[in-house]
């Protein structure tokens, strides 16, 4: 089985917009999280999803996924204060339906511009190396700072590949992790492949897209309304 | 839900689009898997045609020649969500009314409707991700035929339309002009009817071999002209479709009936004064029906017909990104081989 856990229980402090949290924002008629959900909801792979929302959000939600006829949401839960903590939340919640092996998406619904192709390719990567992260190469020189103001170091570029989402793993690998982090009181990770890691687990490379970046600031909701302007 | 597609914007300049699809009542979402390349593809892509024209048409999405799965079904037909199908490129807006149109021979087939449109011409074609497509412009075709020889339906209905054009050919000797790979689809369409001899010519000997004809001629072989052809089909197109039809004119028998499949940009001669002489009647024939492509579906699950076409396939071509997309077109084009590459489309 896999399921698509897609993250909107940010409350999107960067966007600044007082009442919509940038998830629920809406684009030529849908709100982000439903462009999102639309891309698992409509792929043959994908079994089932689960959302982890802002409580104060779960209602609208519901209407929105009738509204929009999405089929495949199945499990609605509260996320968390961190991000950590929304996927630990679903993987609660997931504890009774799926088994060692099963594969689970995290996704974060702040990303619309997902393809089928990087859907097809996590689930191939979990299924055979049990973790896997979307990762564009790095293009632009990062460099390293630790007071803001000058520079530390520089590191080397072919080093270097920016995390997107999905992060997909077999239920067990993520699980385990979670339950690891717990004992040692991790509970800000940016993500769930340093979770495994910290748990000895080697997570492969899935090739993303530049295109799959996440809706953050104001200026990130401008080109994804240019790009689909553009396009029309 | 949003979808990557992508267009041609320019000669030999591929963007990429992010598209916003609805899918509408009586429509289907279907994932694109399998493409092959058309030769109308390569004009549009090499910018062989009048500027004025591609401005007209820039940007497009190219491809007609496409399989595949259902991925939801918004209308009532009985098209289950995982099935395979084959993609019909006409769009019409009423086929069997012809709305709002003053006079259309309905007769000829919605492929001639003046209010058609016709996906990668007039249109969009499917090199996307996904598509949103009528109920009624899908095929029906089975997992084992969509891995290979489905997506040559398309020009196996264009064979069926041009033997549609003129009727049946019951007995008759029959020739196909053209070594390429739509004489030998037809070549092969005409061998399942009951004619009384399919002789194909060409210019490639390498290439006529492999026709499943009674006869092949090279075209400038003189026993050609002892054979008394009723009917003859060019399938030759652009600039070798001059030559190819003085010789047709030249070689099948007084009253004989010509069909022309092949496009030529450029206006062509034809000798009128030898048409008379022989009271010969030439027709045209271009695209296919709804129909046709049932008929073909039909056609391939005989498996003599079957193996003929899978020998068309040269290769498979991965389609992750853009630069793949750019380097099939360029294998296509550099192409010489009856054939073409299969694009397994992974977007």
């Amino acid at each position: 089985m896999n399921i698509a856990v897609i993250l909107a229980g940010g409350k999107g402090l960067r966007m600044k917009s007082a009442e919509t949290p940038k998830q629920f924002i809406d684009v030529y008629g849908k709100p982000i999280v439903i462009h999102t959900i639309e891309k698992f909801d409509n792929h043959p792979m994908i079994d089932s999803i689960l959302v982890a929302c802002i409580p104060e959000w779960i209602e609208d939600l519901r209407g929105m996924l009738k509204k929009f006829d999405i089929k495949k949401v199945k499990w609605i839960v509260e996320g968390g204060e961190t991000r950590q903590e929304s996927v630990f939340n679903a993987v609660t919640k997931l504890q009774s339906v799926l088994g060692n092996d099963d594969i689970v998406l995290v996704h974060d619904a702040v990303r619309p511009l997902i393809t089928s192709k990087i859907i097809d390719d996590n689930i191939e990567g979990a299924i055979n190396h049990g973790a896997v992260d979307t990762v564009i190469p790095a293009t632009d020189t990062i460099i390293r700072t630790v007071d803001s103001c000058t520079i530390s170091s520089v590191p080397a570029r072919n080093e270097l590949y920016l995390g997107q989402t999905p992060q997909s793993f077999k239920y067990s690998i993520l699980k385990n992790a979670h339950m690891y982090s717990e004992e040692l009181k991790i509970r800000d990770a940016s993500d769930d492949c340093q979770l495994v890691l910290q748990n000895k687990q080697d997570v492969y490379l899935i090739a993303g897209d530049k295109l799959n970046f996440k809706i953050t600031t104001v200026e990130d909701l401008l080109l994804l309304k240019a790009i689909l302007k553009l396009s029309s | 839900m949003i979808i990557k597609s992508f267009k041609i914007a320019a000669p030999k300049r591929f963007e990429v689009y992010m598209e916003n699809l609805e899918v509408k009542p009586n429509e289907l979402l279907v994932k694109i898997e399998k493409a092959t390349i058309c030769k109308a593809d390569i004009r549009y892509y090499l910018g062989d045609r009048n500027r004025k024209i591609l401005d007209l048409k820039y940007p497009m999405s190219l491809l007609h020649e496409t399989v595949g799965t259902v991925l939801k079904n918004n209308s009532n037909k009985q098209i289950q969500v995982g099935e395979k199908v084959v993609l019909i490129p006409i769009l019409v807006p009423n086929p069997s009314q012809g709305e709002g149109v003053p006079y259309w021979n309905a007769s000829l087939g919605e492929n001639y409707h003046p209010h058609a449109k016709f996906a990668s011409s007039n249109c969009d074609g499917f090199s996307k991700e996904m598509v949103c497509i009528p109920d009624n412009n899908v095929q029906k075709t089975s997992k084992q035929l969509a891995e290979k020889e489905a997506v040559f339906m398309e020009l196996i209905s264009v064979a069926l339309a041009s033997i549609r054009r003129i009727g049946p050919l019951f007995g008759q000797k029959v020739a196909v002009w053209g070594d390429g790979v739509l004489g030998y689809i037809l070549c092969c369409v005409l061998k399942k009817m009951n004619v009384q001899k399919v002789i194909c010519v060409g210019k490639h000997r390498e290439k006529l071999d492999k026709f499943p004809a009674d006869a092949n001629y090279y075209i400038k072989d003189p026993k050609l002209k002892e054979e008394d052809i009723d009917t003859a089909f060019e399938c030759v197109g652009g600039h070798g479709s001059q030559s190819a039809i003085d010789q047709i004119i030249d070689t099948v028998s007084v009253g004989a009936a010509i069909v022309l499949t092949g496009v030529s940009e450029q206006p062509i001669n034809v000798n009128t004064r030898r048409i008379l002489e022989k009271g010969l009647s030439i027709f045209g024939s271009t695209r296919s029906t709804y129909e046709d492509f049932k008929v073909a579906a039909e056609l391939l699950e005989d498996d003599i017909f079957k193996d003929q076409i899978a020998k068309l396939v040269l290769g498979h071509v991965d389609i992750h990104n853009i630069n793949d997309f750019y380097d099939a077109f360029e294998l296509e084009i550099a192409n010489k081989e009856l054939g073409k590459y299969i694009l397994n489309f992974r977007l």
